[in-house]
């Protein structure tokens, strides 16, 4: 009897052994519940765009959203090359299911509807609405959301544009591309007048991408897109841990920072709110 | 004692069809049982559930899916139209005999070559962002419009081949009769050889015309708002997946009954073809 006892103990010491480290460890680098403990795992799409990554290159930690991943890492105890990218499409960050990273990082905005199935961080940043046209457009010379709406219109698949295109526009015929790619396209082509983007995607988007075309006005913020989040698999128990970290960097200023840094608007840009 | 013909052998008959369809009905029920059981067992499952089969999320994304069908069986059937008239019209260039008519044979040959060798993904590209890039003027700039015309023309390369097959299945005979007649070469086509080629090629064409329907999904790279696109611009917006399964259902209820019309005139087809041999 006493043997039997005595392996229990000795089994139940063994698990205590193996249990506590590993509580020890959470919210360490060394967190068990990390996709690879030891590393910071973060998708981003392929291509990734400036401002949000520059170069194409996450790893030279270069555009906002390479900085933030990396600030954030610092600030977790991560070790800069402890920090790995993988490659995801928006379809992929989406889909249910476990993922083969921690979070995903490419300018995915929260929305309540969204929070029912999907798990996101705390926001880490909100960008004004930008309104893109040629110069030739009459949309360059709208004054209100009824001259905006006269036009054609043509938003990307699965950004929130369409939504605000749709719900704070009033816009019910908007085309829909596959990529903001296709909708500078089309607006190239003289197929659409008009599209909208993230204030940052706009800037880059009229500096590089399409020259032609202008920032023509800014619009208010959509009262249901609540800004940019980190999206996780479905209820990551690391959540709460990334959210300290991200606090922790906006009491710093450190996302103030790089929203300086990166992200800053020409300030004469018009703004159109009715 | 008349024997009564048949009754003994419907009596075997009855026990005979009763047993496969016995088997059938219990092989069904395990194997997909099976399969249930394999599937739900996984412990994603419920949330897979939830993300695609959600009942509440698909009654709110099929309205603007059903438009979005609307949109896709307009481009069909238009398109179908088209397609039917000019692959026929390419089919007898094609079968044109006489020097004369070599640049036209030519011509489909090459049309055929081309437009079956190229993804129609790339010609809906190509002509949807590349014409209206030129600005010509005069010409529509709409995707759609442009995206439907690289559909017509793509499928009407694989639609000449079909008609091009029924021509030639047709019994070489007969346009020898029709010459002896006296007919001319395009009497001899309208007459003689057409009628029994079209009748010839109707199951291999509703095959194309399924194929055609879901290949209209394509133009949404245009932009155009077709079933799959308004179920892809739900699925963005609340990371649900069940409007997919709504487009999936309508696209089922369009084309299942397609294929059973195939079936139908294929068996009366037969019949009667058959008719003096049975």
């Amino acid at each position: 009897m006493a043997d039997k006892h005595n392996i229990f103990a000795v089994a139940l010491l063994a698990a205590i052994a193996l249990v506590m480290p590993a509580l020890a460890q959470e919210k360490t680098p060394n967190d068990p519940r990390l996709f690879t403990p030891g590393k910071l795992t973060v998708s981003t799409s392929e291509p990734a765009y400036p401002p949000w990554v520059l170069d194409n290159n996450p790893e030279a930690g270069e555009g906002f959203e390479a900085a933030l991943v990396y600030a954030l890492a610092a600030e977790l105890g991560f070790k800069r090359e402890d920090v790995v990218w993988v490659d995801v499409t928006f379809d992929g960050a989406i889909a249910p299911g476990p993922k083969a990273y921690d979070f995903s990082i490419q300018q995915i905005s929260v929305t309540p509807d969204r929070a029912k199935v999907a798990t996101f961080s705390d926001v880490y940043y909100q960008s004004d609405k930008a309104v893109i046209a040629l110069p030739s457009s009459t949309v360059a010379n709208a004054k209100s959301f009824a001259d905006l709406k006269a036009a054609r219109w043509g938003v990307a698949v699965g950004t929130t544009d369409f939504d605000y295109v749709t719900n704070v526009l009033g816009i019910d015929n908007a085309q829909v591309y596959d990529d903001q790619a296709g909708v500078f396209q089309a607006l190239q082509g003289g197929q659409i007048d008009a599209t909208i983007a993230a204030l940052p995607t706009a800037l880059y988007a009229t500096c590089c991408q399409v020259p032609d075309a202008r920032i023509t006005a800014l619009l208010p913020k959509d009262p249901k897109d609540e800004g940019l989040g980190l999206l996780f698999a479905y209820e990551n128990p690391i959540v709460p841990w990334i959210n300290e970290g991200l606090a922790a960097l906006k009491e710093k200023g450190t996302i103030d920072e790089l929203v300086k840094k990166y992200l800053v608007a020409d300030p004469n840009i018009p703004t159109i709110s009715e | 004692m008349t024997r009564r013909p048949g009754k003994g052998r419907r009596q075997i008959a009855l026990k005979d069809r009763l047993t496969p369809v016995l088997i059938s009905l219990v092989s069904v029920v395990v194997v997909f049982g099976a399969v249930a059981w394999f599937v739900g067992s996984a412990e994603q499952w419920p949330r897979i559930q939830l993300q695609f089969f959600s009942l509440d999320a698909m009654l709110e994304a099929a309205p603007g899916v059903a438009r979005g069908f609307l949109v896709s069986l307009q481009i069909w059937l238009i398109s179908l139209v088209c397609i039917g008239v000019w692959a026929l019209i390419l089919a007898i260039f094609r079968a044109m005999s006489g020097p004369w008519f070599a640049p036209l044979r030519v011509f489909a040959v090459l049309y055929v070559d081309l437009f079956r060798g190229l993804p129609a993904l790339l010609l809906v590209l190509l002509f949807g962002f590349g014409i209206p890039a030129l600005n010509l003027p005069g010409l529509p700039k709409e995707g759609l419009f442009w995206g439907g015309v690289a559909l017509i023309l793509s499928y009407s390369a694989y639609a000449t081949e079909v008609y091009r097959s029924g021509i030639e299945a047709v019994h070489e005979g007969q346009s020898m009769a029709a010459k002896a007649l006296g007919l001319t070469q395009w009497q001899t086509l309208r007459y003689a050889i057409l009628p029994q080629a079209l009748r010839n090629v109707v199951p291999a064409m509703l095959n194309l015309v399924v194929a055609l329907q879901k290949d209209v999904a394509l133009l949404s790279v245009l932009g155009v708002r077709d079933a799959v696109r308004e179920a892809q611009i739900y699925t963005a917006r609340t990371f649900n997946y069940s409007s997919l399964v709504v487009a999936a259902i309508l696209f089922l209820l369009a084309t299942i009954p397609l294929a059973r019309l195939t079936d139908h005139l294929q068996r009366k087809d037969r019949q009667r073809r058959l008719q003096g041999a049975l």
